[in-house]
């Protein structure tokens, strides 16, 4: 059976791109552009900060997978970029939106999510790596960090969207 | 009969989505979060078509559809998985349960339309419905033809009209036009090389959004091979070039079932106008016949008695024409109408050429025939002919 530790770095980041893109070009169109390493990794001797580049309130989305290999992604959002996303997917307004309350908002960028991760999982799948996602979850919160165990191997790439940087958190289970 | 659509999400915001999609349909999008009430509301509501999520709490998408098809009652409702559950391994294991058709999120709203226009016919709402558009309301329509000159001479034809003429050269393009806008028509040039007019006619009538828009091929009158080929398989109209743009407007009009009668009927100042254009073609002949009772017995419901026929935009006047006005008198008179006709001097010569013709009066202007029916209350019916 094939281990996620035989998976490169360049698979990892090529599939989770084309995941991001994928998804927001297809589900809004909007372009998303991943934002190289060097221009937003601190320096060595500090280890990143998630949720890194974002601040204020944040809406996060996870889905996991399970499988042959296992693993979470988190997509981080300001609050304020949820909204729009929200507004956009559903064809609402914002002003319609926000009478609705949270949890639409919450429903949208958890699909977002899922849709995301399934088009990340499905390309592993397509390499031999068969494994199913779980139910979306969303969390908020202006002031919190979500740190992986140390069996957990963690991966963060940014995308620049529109003016907004979303963040894709990427936790995998180690010796899969 | 509307289709139902049963979705099947536990995702709201995809719920949304499927019901944005289809707002513009003829069918109604019933909705379930789990398999659980997704199996209930099937077995309730019995949906044209299901579209399945895979990931749900609750009962999942594969125990849900597992269980539809052992239901003798349920296992003939088509099933489309919705699902961000993709990978060969997946789909292969869900089609053997037997789905229809299977759709990896994310999606696109037209390919979701065509997947289910696959299973169900689909009808834009009001098709069959819908109130009678007017020929002043606006439209849309395509020409596609390789020549910028034919294109010119349709949009110069009918520029009078609100409708917007959009010319392009390729099918290509006539496809990529058709993706963003639908067409209230699409006029097509049967002589583009490769037999392309029949092919993109064909991709059209396979689309969803516009297989009922009507299609008009455009063909030199004496290539009566293709004009042929063209009325087989199934053109809406044929139009001839040199293009007669008059019949060409009534045409589309006609398709596109738009309520011309404002054309040549309206209500001025309690009086029934009928109004004879310009250039009366045999065509607006026959449409102002066909308008002529229901027009008049509406005006009389509404309690209006006099009417106007005028004629002061002719430029020529025959014996169609003649019948035509002695119809318009007669009905006028069945219902006991004051009428005045209003002419142009060279029509009012004409007149006086033919014996039927000779004693007919005219006023120079609807507003002299309107005053002067005002101000004979005697309820006279035949003012045309009794009056100086």
């Amino acid at each position: 059976m094939p281990t996620c530790e035989q998976i490169s770095e360049d698979l990892f980041r090529k599939t989770i791109t084309r995941a991001v893109q994928d998804v927001f070009k297809t589900m809004i169109g909007l372009q998303a552009d991943l934002i190289p390493l060097a221009e937003t990794t601190a320096p060595e001797d500090e280890s990143p900060k998630p949720p890194m580049d974002i601040t204020g309130p944040q809406v996060v989305g996870t889905v996991g997978f399970v499988g042959d290999i296992s693993g979470l992604i988190y997509l981080y959002l300001d609050a304020g970029f949820a909204n729009d996303l929200a507004a956009r997917i559903l064809g609402m307004t914002n002003a319609e939106l926000e009478a609705t309350g949270d949890e639409v908002v919450n429903d949208a960028v958890g699909e977002l999510t899922n849709m995301t991760v399934g088009t990340f999982k499905n390309q592993l799948s397509d390499h031999g790596y068969a494994c199913k996602l779980t139910i979306p979850s969303i969390l908020r919160g202006s002031n919190f960090s979500i740190e992986p165990t140390a069996s957990a191997t963690r991966r963060i790439y940014r995308f620049q969207i529109n003016n907004h940087v979303l963040v894709a958190d990427l936790l995998m289970k180690q010796g899969d | 009969m509307r289709y139902k659509i049963l979705t099947v999400d536990d995702s709201k915001t995809v719920r949304i989505i499927v019901k944005k999609a289809f707002k513009t349909f003829d069918c109604d999008i019933i909705e379930a979060s789990n398999g659980v009430e997704g199996l209930a509301i099937a077995a309730k509501e019995m949906p044209d078509v299901i579209l399945l999520d895979v990931t749900m709490p609750v009962m999942d998408g594969v125990e849900m559809l597992t269980k539809l098809k052992s239901d003798p009652a349920l296992k003939g409702i088509p099933v489309i998985m919705l699902t961000a559950e993709g990978g060969r391994d997946n789909v292969l294991k869900i089609a053997k349960i037997g789905v229809r058709d299977y759709m990896v999120k994310p999606f696109k709203e037209d390919l979701l339309i065509e997947k289910i226009g696959r299973v169900i016919d689909l009808k834009p709402i009001g098709d069959g419905i819908q109130k009678a558009k007017s020929i002043f309301d606006p439209a849309t329509i395509l020409v596609v033809e390789d020549k910028p000159i034919i294109v010119q001479q349709i949009q110069d034809g009918i520029k009078h009209t609100p409708w917007k003429t959009t010319g392009v050269n390729t099918t290509g393009e006539a496809i990529d036009f058709c993706s963003r806008t639908t067409p209230d028509l699409v006029i097509i040039s049967l002589s583009l090389p490769e037999e392309a007019a029949f092919m993109l006619f064909r991709l059209i009538r396979n689309n969803v959004k516009t297989k009922y828009t009507p299609i008009f091929g455009l063909v030199v009158k004496t290539d009566t091979l293709v004009v042929q080929q063209a009325q087989q398989v199934g053109f809406t109209s044929i139009v001839t070039k040199p293009i007669e743009v008059q019949d060409l407007e009534a045409k589309i009009a006609k398709a596109m079932n738009l309520d011309t009668s404002q054309r040549y009927f309206s209500i001025e100042d309690n009086v029934l106008l009928m109004r004879l254009p310009e250039n009366t073609t045999a065509v607006m002949l026959n449409e102002i016949m066909n308008y002529l009772k229901p027009k008049t017995s509406e005006a009389v419901d509404t309690g209006i008695f006099r009417a106007v026929i005028d004629m002061h935009e002719l430029k020529r006047f025959d014996m169609t024409l003649i019948k035509l006005i002695f119809g318009t008198m007669q009905t006028f008179r069945e219902l006991a109408m004051q009428f005045a006709l209003v002419g142009n001097p060279q029509i009012v010569a004409e007149c006086k050429g033919f014996e039927d013709t000779k004693l007919w009066q005219f006023f120079d202007s609807t507003a002299e025939a309107k005053a002067h029916m005002s101000k004979n209350t005697s309820g006279q019916p035949a003012l045309a002919e009794t009056t100086n």
